[in-house]
């Protein structure tokens, strides 16, 4: 029996519309009542933590289901490489884990999407735990709750080669501290090697803005600021510094990897880092180690730059109970006291920065970094708007490197990347 | 001359023969029948599977593709009906037309290369000599190598500090910027493409050459042509078809490259993003908690619409050469 063409036509129609029903739903953000029996089957999924840290999670997994008898963690680590990306493939299509490792940029489009769960609505009560500035952090401009436990926090040392410092004939006792010193000295190294020694190798970013005191966003957060006098200030410096080669290059298409090896081999003076780098010097150059000096971060504004990791909860979780449960319980003090104890990270809850583990000195140079790391910590921002997402980080990107280039002026090149920013952010609603 | 084919029988043969080679009928339906009466299902029945892949990871992502480059859809926010809107913004995105300027002109530099390198490569190892083997697999090798660890092998060697600057510096020539000057970057791009792909047509040119008669190559050579008079009258007019296929491919992949830029020139793509190709743009725009899916869709149409029109130009100017 022939199959006619409408017949073939109906197959592939019955076959396709399904599928059409599949993607991100509608905004049915569930309910926020976390309350009722802490039970049944969640999955946490945390980003590039399994290599190091396994022993770790696998006791505080287990620790959880035994506190909580019934219930039941499946603990799912990704790369860190395309890792939004695999967040917003599980949202798209509805697999979003139960409980999830965040920052807040990421936090921003699920809040905004309906997908994290508001905790100042279901968990208030734990609100007092953490620093306030850490709980702020994962609060979204343009809606009202927060979105997300914080978790650690970061911020990184500046760390020096003192060789080259040497070489160019400065102190190397005395590393930069403000912007204007650190162009002094990048000039002078560049003048003395002829060249061939940068001392950065990354571009201005967002944060670097905000350290040199530029205004990131307006007031109402809902436009960019960053193209103001002083923004246009520091790309004027970053393009003196291109010309002379005192910033690297290849900064215009450099990653952090990328510039990491600069430093190691010799070819940058300064890279910002964290206590973890210290061991890496060590083992993957000696020469370097022998030679590394540390300072705080460069910044005009008195306030060193920090990272927050947060940990959502799925707001369309069949499990909330259990997933607020676990969510708080990895980022409660005590958890979050003994994860800092295995990296060098800092914990978010109030008064963790008091223990004298990061106040007590005792003359190696990784305690020294953690107790300065934990000081500036106290009053430390988060420069990086929460609602700046990657498409607008390249268009900034782009911005410099035209300024850098000299195809734009710098303040031409500042207001495009403003408009194109505001664009975005408009687009995202 | 009888014809080296097997010969095939008209349905017509088959059914006045039936007359001749039928067995006796015995009871019950005979088993030709059986399949007869199944014909025209049965096909449809074995290429149900193959249809079905075919529909839900090569059909329905196209229609979504297109439904989607009407729509003003994010990642998470399905979005609404625009019309023509994301289109008419892309003749006024600079980034556009950049990511369309690299991507004609990668096809550019490539193609021309894709297509006569292999062939001399393929007329090189064809011969049978000792060792060729050696040859044949080694010019092969880079196909079979991931495009990552072959494109971090070619940023470690034209990096600035890298082994070819440094020989370029011992002869005096001083270092090249081959990864942070716009063009030199693509230029860098489109030679590991080059490098990665020769392997590949090599192989399908030495198919196409084991074809060409070898009398024809003799007949030449009595009538006093030299090497090179031979390639051009003989091995060329020979491979004609293959090198239209060979063009064809690569154009196409060319057009769409992705992988040899993102990995030399940075997630950026290049400075000041200069050196984006189309496909770059569409992970770039789409892709993330904020990705523009509807905008992202629109490009790849366009990216659609220019390799069907250029696999009609190649195949048209091939029907042209034929008559």
């Amino acid at each position: 029996m022939p199959i006619s063409r409408r017949a073939l036509a109906a197959a592939a129609i019955a076959v396709v519309l399904p599928l059409s029903a599949c993607g991100s739903g509608g905004d049915d953000s569930g309910s926020t009542d976390a309350s009722g029996k802490i039970q049944g089957n969640i999955t946490f999924q945390t980003w590039n933590l399994r290599a190091n840290f396994k022993p770790y999670f696998d006791g505080l997994v287990k620790d959880f289901e035994k506190k909580y008898p019934g219930t039941h963690v499946k603990w799912i680590d990704q790369p860190g490489e395309g890792y939004a990306d695999k967040i917003s493939a599980d949202a798209a299509g509805g697999t979003l884990p139960d409980v999830v490792n965040v920052s807040p940029d990421l936090v921003a489009p699920l809040a905004k999407a309906g997908l994290a769960l508001d905790l100042d609505k279901a968990a208030p009560k734990y609100k007092k735990e953490y620093l306030p500035g850490a709980w702020a952090s994962h609060q979204i401009p343009g809606t009202d709750g927060t979105y997300a436990f914080p978790w650690y926090l970061n911020t990184g040392p500046l760390f020096y080669n003192k060789g080259l410092f040497k070489k160019a004939g400065l102190d190397a006792s005395k590393p930069p501290k403000t912007y204007d010193a650190l162009f002094d000295d990048a000039l002078r190294l560049a003048k003395k090697s002829k060249g061939k020694v940068a001392t950065l190798a990354n571009v201005p970013t967002i944060e670097d803005f905000g350290r040199y005191g530029a205004p990131l966003m307006n007031k109402e957060g809902t436009g960019f600021a960053f193209n103001d006098a002083k923004g246009v200030e520091l790309l004027t410096k970053y393009k003196e510094l291109y010309d002379a080669k005192a910033l690297d290059p290849q900064a215009l298409t450099a990653t952090p990897e990328s510039t990491g090896k600069k430093f190691l081999t010799g070819a940058v003076a300064m890279n910002p880092g964290s206590a973890l780098d210290l061991s890496k010097f060590k083992k993957d150059a000696p020469s370097l180690y022998k030679n590394i000096g540390i300072t705080d971060q460069i910044t005009s504004t008195g306030k060193v730059n920090m990272y927050v990791m947060g940990v959502m909860v799925n707001s369309r979780t069949k499990q909330k109970p259990a997933a607020v449960a676990f969510a708080h319980y990895v980022t409660d003090a005590q958890h979050q006291m003994e994860f800092a104890k295995k990296v060098a990270i800092f914990p978010s809850t109030a008064g963790s920065l008091d223990d004298p583990y990061f106040t007590k000195q005792d003359g190696s140079d990784e305690t020294r970094v953690r107790i300065a790391a934990a000081d500036s910590l106290k009053s430390a921002v988060n420069y990086t708007p929460v609602l700046f997402s990657e498409q607008m980080k390249t268009e900034l990107r782009n911005s410099v490197a035209k300024a850098l280039q000299g195809k734009e002026s710098p303040k031409t090149a500042l207001d495009n990347a403003v408009k194109a920013c505001d664009r975005l952010l408009q687009q995202q609603g | 001359m009888t014809s080296p084919l097997p010969t095939v029988r008209t349905a017509a043969e088959t059914s006045a023969n039936t007359e001749v080679t039928r067995p006796a009928k015995t009871s019950g339906e005979r088993p030709a029948s059986r399949v007869r009466r199944h014909l025209p299902t049965s096909p449809w029945l074995f290429a149900a599977p193959g249809l079905l892949v075919v529909a839900v990871f090569i059909l329905y992502p196209f229609v979504s593709t297109v439904v989607n480059s009407f729509t003003d859809r994010r990642t998470l926010i399905p979005g609404e009906f625009v019309g023509l809107a994301n289109f008419r913004e892309l003749l006024h995105d600079d980034m556009f037309w950049t990511g369309l300027r690299n991507s004609v002109l990668y096809m550019v530099g490539v193609v021309p290369a894709l297509v006569l390198l292999p062939l001399l490569l393929a007329l090189l190892v064809q011969k049978n000599i000792p060792g060729i083997t050696f040859f044949r697999s080694a010019f092969y090798t880079p196909v079979v190598a991931s495009i990552v660890v072959v494109g971090l092998i070619w940023v470690w060697m034209l990096d600035e500090r890298g082994l070819v600057n440094s020989l370029l510096e011992a002869v005096g020539i001083g270092r090249v910027g081959f990864l942070s000057d716009q063009w030199l970057l693509l230029l860098s791009a489109m030679a590991v493409t080059v490098w990665k792909g020769l392997g590949y047509y090599m192989i399908i040119y030495l198919a196409a050459l084991a074809n060409v008669p070898r009398e024809l190559h003799e007949a030449a050579s009595v009538d006093g042509a030299g090497a090179v008079r031979r390639f051009f009258t003989v091995t060329v007019p020979a491979v004609r078809s293959t090198m239209v296929l060979v063009a064809a491919l690569s154009s196409v992949a060319a057009f769409k490259v992705f992988s040899e830029v993102y990995l030399m020139a940075g997630p950026n793509g290049g400075p000041a993003g200069e050196d984006t190709t189309l496909v770059m743009l569409v992970q770039r725009t789409g892709t993330g908690l904020t990705g523009r899916v509807g905008y992202a869709s629109a490009i790849s149409v366009v990216v659609f619409v220019v390799t069907v029109a250029l696999m009609l130009l190649v195949l048209r100017a091939d029907r042209k050469e034929d008559a």
